[in-house]
């Protein structure tokens, strides 16, 4: 049930699968409002699919489990209605749309989201502009289509770009980083902290390395292995597993050492 | 030898030609006797104006009356002849001037009428002319025949675009333009009108620097059956060409793309490709492409052609879905784009709005 005290997001016990495979095998989490967590792993242990499962990814198989945004359960909703709850996911690899202007996109997804008012006249025009001063995208980026031909930084950008101008309750941000040069980092990391910081948002950044959590500063990090959360701690806990490594962390997690 | 004798006189095609494979001349013939040569044509309704209303500026227009068109050696001799045959009380030849240049489109509409209609209409654009031309087709006969021929003039800038909305029956359309020296031609069709269509498009560059843009949008919806047949000869050194064709193909109907592409000898860096689409949005829905490449100069800078046909692609789908958009929202905005990715290539933006415009009830029609 939704009330002021609900967390923005809370995941019990999910468990995933695909085609009969496992893949997440009973995750919990939650997200306070006006954190930003994120979930470092190493490739395969489920971080994209957890991603996908929030966002409601029709091939994947809640075996058991619950998810809830702001206290409503998002189990029954489909992703377009999760998008008009508040979930946001910026993609690993977003899709391109030949013959799909940005321009228009963007004008689309604002009105889906917060209604045509939100997508008509100068007010939406303003944000646009700001918005892509601060991400340092060109106003020709406008007629391009959706992802085609773009860079990986490019595609990166236009992925804050919506995340700043649908301004979702939960923005979950699938290896945002990756692909990105410093100054992609710096700037990207601007537009996530201008979307969720002062706010009563929240965010839940997936990612391999620690650097670009060196420009977000995130109130929690969890670590997953094997489609569980195996620790969770404060920032320096995605320092210390950059210095040891994912097999460190395992002996430590074994040994019961708590990270909190 | 008149029109009629020399129709009658001639061969009958085959079936097993690439041409009429998928819709044969009976099935597309006015009365499906292919023997005779109806009498009672009616001539359509054709106006000539700017698309944005402004008055149409001196150097151009229609006339009726005698064309100037000679047959070029590669046309298909039975389709040119039954429509010279047919369109002799319906001639029109559209001069632009050398040099010409209109700010806004040229539209030239024909609305069609009775049982059987037809009209030839010849382009006789100068040289160095710069011009966006729509043609659109309208109105509800049961069988409309369109022949165009003519040429465009060295170092011309064209794009001649043809939108067929007729609202029902069938549509025979025929072309043979020529493309000289170092003139740009972009030939665009977009096609979401009449119940069957048989279209026959040729385009030749016969002197260098020949540059020519193929581009189709096609609709097909309900039981429509849609067959369109490009053929590209280069036969000039130098000459570029691409062919881009999209259709998107509904309910229970059928699109047909056949495509052949021809590199004479001595047509040395030539520059080609051919590719076409095929978006298919219902269970029922065909669609057929065939690229065919017949390169007889091995000094050429590329020559390919390729064909895809699928459903919408459904991680598409869910990107769209995860900005707000629900399932029918995505899937029309995805129609569109396919589609658009051929249109807006056609012109420029005015041109672009106006084919959007005309497009968007028929999209919505696709995407339910």
């Amino acid at each position: 049930m939704a009330s002021d005290d609900n967390p923005i997001l809370e995941v019990k016990g999910l468990k995933v699968g695909i085609e009969g495979t496992s893949i997440l095998k009973g995750i919990d989490l939650i997200i306070p409002k006006g954190e930003i967590h994120a979930i470092m792993g190493r490739n395969g242990s489920g971080k994209t699919t957890t991603a996908n499962v929030i966002m409601g990814h029709p091939a994947y198989e809640i075996e058991d489990g619950e998810m809830f945004l702001d206290g409503e359960s998002l189990q029954d909703m489909e992703p377009w209605e999760r998008s008009r709850e508040g979930v946001f996911l910026s993609f690993q690899y977003p899709q391109s749309v030949p013959g799909l202007q940005v321009g228009n996109f963007l004008r689309k997804s604002v009105s889906s989201v917060r209604g045509e008012e939100a997508a008509r006249g100068s007010e939406f025009r303003e944000k646009l502009t700001n918005a892509m001063e601060e991400l340092d995208i060109p106003k020709s980026f406008l007629s391009r289509y959706v992802n085609d031909g773009f860079s990986g930084g490019e595609k990166k950008r236009f992925e804050i770009l919506q995340l700043m101008l649908l301004q979702p309750r939960l923005a979950v941000l699938d290896e945002t980083d990756s692909g990105l040069d410093i100054d992609g980092i710096r700037t990207v990391s601007k537009g996530i902290n201008s979307a969720v910081r002062g706010t009563e948002n929240g965010a839940l950044i997936i990612t391999h390395y620690s650097r670009i959590l060196e420009h977000v500063n995130p109130d929690r990090v969890h670590i997953m292995i094997g489609g569980k959360i195996v620790a969770s701690g404060g920032p320096s806990l995605a320092n210390l597993l950059e210095d040891n490594g994912y097999d460190w962390l395992e002996e430590q997690v074994e040994n019961g050492v708590d990270f909190e | 030898m008149d029109a009629s004798s020399q129709y009658l006189s001639t061969d009958r095609p085959d079936r097993a030609d690439h041409l009429w494979r998928y819709t044969p001349w009976k099935r597309i013939h006015p009365t499906g006797r292919i023997s005779e040569i109806p009498s009672e044509f009616s001539t359509p309704l054709i106006t000539l104006k700017t698309l944005d209303g402004s008055a149409l500026p001196s150097g151009i227009s229609l006339t009726s009356g005698d064309t100037d068109s000679n047959e070029l050696p590669m046309d298909e001799k039975i389709t040119r002849r039954f429509l010279e045959a047919v369109t002799e009380e319906s001639k029109f030849t559209l001069t632009v001037a050398p040099r010409f240049k209109s700010s806004a489109p040229i539209i030239i509409e024909i609305s069609t009428g009775g049982i059987f209609c037809s009209a030839h209409i010849c382009l006789d654009i100068g040289k160095l002319a710069e011009l966006e031309l729509v043609t659109v087709l309208r109105g509800n006969c049961d069988w409309f025949g369109m022949l165009r021929t003519g040429s465009t003039g060295e170092g011309a800038i064209t794009s001649d675009v043809v939108v067929n909305r007729l609202e029902n029956g069938r549509l025979l359309r025929v072309e043979s333009i020529s493309i000289p020296r170092d003139s740009q031609f972009k030939a665009g069709t977009v096609s979401s009108g009449s119940t069957i269509t048989k279209a026959d498009l040729r385009y030749r560059m016969f002197q260098p620097g020949g540059n020519l843009n193929v581009l189709g949008s096609i609709l097909s919806a309900r039981e429509m059956s849609l067959d369109h047949h490009i053929e590209i000869y280069h036969d000039s050194p130098e000459t570029f060409s691409r062919l881009d064709w999209n259709s998107a193909c509904g309910g229970s109907s059928r699109t047909v793309g056949t495509g052949m592409l021809r590199i004479s000898k001595g047509s040395n860096g030539a520059d080609a490709a051919q590719l076409f689409q095929n978006l298919l949005l219902s269970r029922d829905a065909q669609a057929d492409s065939i690229p065919e490449l017949e390169v007889s100069e091995h000094d050429v800078v590329g020559c390919g052609h390729g064909t895809a046909s699928g459903p919408v692609d459904q991680e598409q789908m869910f990107y769209l879905e995860s900005r707000g958009m629900s399932p029918n929202e995505s899937k029309s905005t995805l129609i569109a784009a396919f589609l658009n990715s051929t249109l807006s290539e056609m012109g420029g933006e005015t041109m672009h709005n106006w084919l959007v415009s005309e497009l968007n009830s028929d999209l919505n029609e696709l995407g339910d």
